[in-house]
């Protein structure tokens, strides 16, 4: 009995002796990451950058919070003389394919330039990306074969989701991607299950595809050089870090506006009406659409806010907007 | 609710706190109540102490001086929420907030990870009146959705189990099951057509998908979020 009086406590000040060595193991390794480790930087620029320049053929699944299917698509892309390609292919339910052609290869949105940490080359009043997010790197995975880096990325503020992203180390494709919500809950998540980086590109190019929906290119102007404001509308209050990147008129009637921090988006669409507008909150997925009436000019208008950002976001900026 | 009965009640909360299950006046309440007793102070650093251990954590959470701190700056830090409306913040106020975001983050981004994707499964099952009654006709029912919700291991957790997912094969076959907008009315008394909403939600996540697919650094990978009928 003596002897195990004296054995326990021994035992416990073992366990708390190698805990500790653990923690300052690991603060250790915090302070000074190993010389290999890419930085952040180098992370995000490949991520935005070099995958735009690189043949590849690959395919992903996909699931989000709102359904318990899994989806499964393919991507095509490909550069031919200075101008990407991309075929987006839906490999479940009825066959469609989304086609987006004749981007410039060198086409750097809004959301590069903010990614790649050129802001400060446009605006003068912007934050860094790491007022908006803490990124870090987590080590290393393998997925569809090959080996990636994992990114975590927590914001800042209540106003946008966090990330999990795992970045291909030769070719900065995004491999695995969750999308974080406030309470740590994962919205979507992406993952790549085979990639093909030499495809043989009159083969894509020959493809018969029924069903196409062609998609916008530079849907948001390249190479943005200074920050513009919208016109005819005016957005009182967005959250910090995020900018103005384009605005569009649809053929459904609608203005929309464009806004991003480099790695979240949303959209607002604006549209007068005659018919009863439904207020309130419609999600699907990872999706959110902040639905309200405006009244400008004694004309009932229709505002939504749509992305991938927490409710509280949508509706101060929803809230915000007024006619000019 | 008697004084001696107030921390045990409040240890409840802590825990439920922890398994990130406690509502925004629980958390409210845990709040005041570490700033007035340093018992409760005791037990919360004692849990989240408890909690690192038991996941393993490397972190240097379990720091004396972190700890300390920690419940003062998560008040701080929430105090400073509110008055957090203006676009152009200071950097002070994102500093503290940085502090208690990224443990809450690193604590509950473990937590996800150890519980795997089981959201999907349950928001589904909560939402979808099919599948219950599906489930209820089968030898076995889903346990109760409380309970697989704290489950640590519950991509594994029995709610789907073969016999359902043969009986869900019809899946393909329905994709509106697929493109359904869920819709909260901001007062209750609307009626408004679930179809109507769910067409003009999706018909602007398209377009929205065009904005995320070139602005948000991923790729086209947004597009997956679009959903195309053939009436376009």
């Amino acid at each position: 009995m003596a002897r195990i009086s004296l054995w326990l406590p021994s035992l416990v000040l073992a366990v708390i002796t190698a805990t500790q060595v653990q923690i300052s193991y690991a603060q250790e390794n915090l302070s000074s990451p190993p010389k290999s480790l890419p930085s952040v930087q180098t992370l995000l620029k490949k991520m935005s950058q070099d995958a735009a320049h690189i043949n590849y053929r690959g395919s992903f699944t996909y699931q989000n919070q709102t359904s318990i299917e899994l989806q499964s698509f393919r991507v095509e892309h490909w550069v031919e003389n200075g101008v990407e390609h991309d075929r987006f292919l839906f490999l479940n339910g009825p066959e469609r394919v989304i086609v987006r052609d004749g981007q410039p290869v060198d086409c750097k949105a809004m959301g590069d330039e903010l990614l790649q940490g050129r802001i400060s080359l446009i605006g003068k009043a912007l934050v860094d990306m790491d007022d908006l997010y803490q990124f870090e790197i987590r080590g290393q995975e393998r997925i569809a074969g090959r080996l990636a880096r994992m990114l975590q990325v927590i914001p800042k503020d209540p106003y946008r989701y966090g990330y999990f992203l795992s970045i291909d180390e030769d070719t900065g494709l995004v491999l695995k991607s969750w999308l974080i919500d406030e309470n740590a809950h994962p919205l979507e998540r992406y993952q790549f299950i085979s990639l093909d980086l030499n495809p043989d590109i009159n083969q894509l190019k020959a493809q018969v595809l029924s069903h196409q929906h062609k998609a916008v290119a530079d849907v948001t102007p390249c190479n943005p050089k200074e920050l513009t404001k919208p016109s005819g509308w005016q957005v009182a209050w967005i959250p910090q870090g995020f900018v103005f990147a384009g605005q569009r008129n649809l053929s459904s009637g609608q203005t929309m506006l464009m806004y991003t921090d480099g790695l979240t988006t949303f959209s607002i669409f604006i549209e007068a009406t005659n018919a009863f507008v439904p207020e309130g909150v419609g999600r699907r997925g990872a999706t959110l659409a902040y639905m309200s009436r405006l009244l400008v000019k004694d004309v009932v208008h229709r505002i939504s806010v749509v992305g991938e950002i927490p409710v509280a976001a949508a509706a101060k900026i929803a809230q915000n907007i007024t006619g000019q | 609710m008697s004084e001696q009965n107030r921390p045990q009640t409040l240890a409840e909360s802590i825990s439920a706190l922890m398994d990130n299950q406690a509502a925004e006046l629980e958390l409210q309440r845990i709040l005041k109540a570490t700033e007035q007793d340093a018992d409760v102070k005791a037990i919360w650093s004692r849990y989240q102490i408890a909690g690192a251990v038991l996941r393993g954590d490397k972190t240097p959470v379990l720091s004396p001086s972190v700890m300390s701190d920690f419940s003062a700056r998560l008040s701080a830090a929430i105090d400073a929420e509110e008055t957090f409306t203006e676009p152009t913040i200071n950097v002070e106020k994102s500093k503290t907030q940085q502090g208690w975001f990224y443990q809450l983050g690193r604590v509950a981004l473990v937590a996800s990870v150890a519980g795997g994707m089981v959201l999907g499964v349950n928001q589904f099952n909560s939402t979808s009146p099919d599948i219950s009654q599906i489930a209820s006709n089968v030898v076995t029912a889903p346990a109760p959705v409380e309970s697989t919700v704290s489950l640590p291991s519950g991509i594994n957790s029995p709610l789907i189990n073969t016999r359902n997912v043969a009986l869900q094969t019809g899946y393909e076959t329905r994709p509106q099951e697929n493109r359904r907008v869920m819709f909260q009315p901001l007062q209750a008394t609307t009626v408004v057509s679930d179809e109507e909403v769910s067409r003009y939600v999706n018909q602007m996540i398209k377009a929205h998908s065009d904005n995320a697919a070139m602005n948000s650094g991923q790729g086209v990978l947004p597009y997956a979020r679009v959903i195309i009928t053939d009436e376009e």
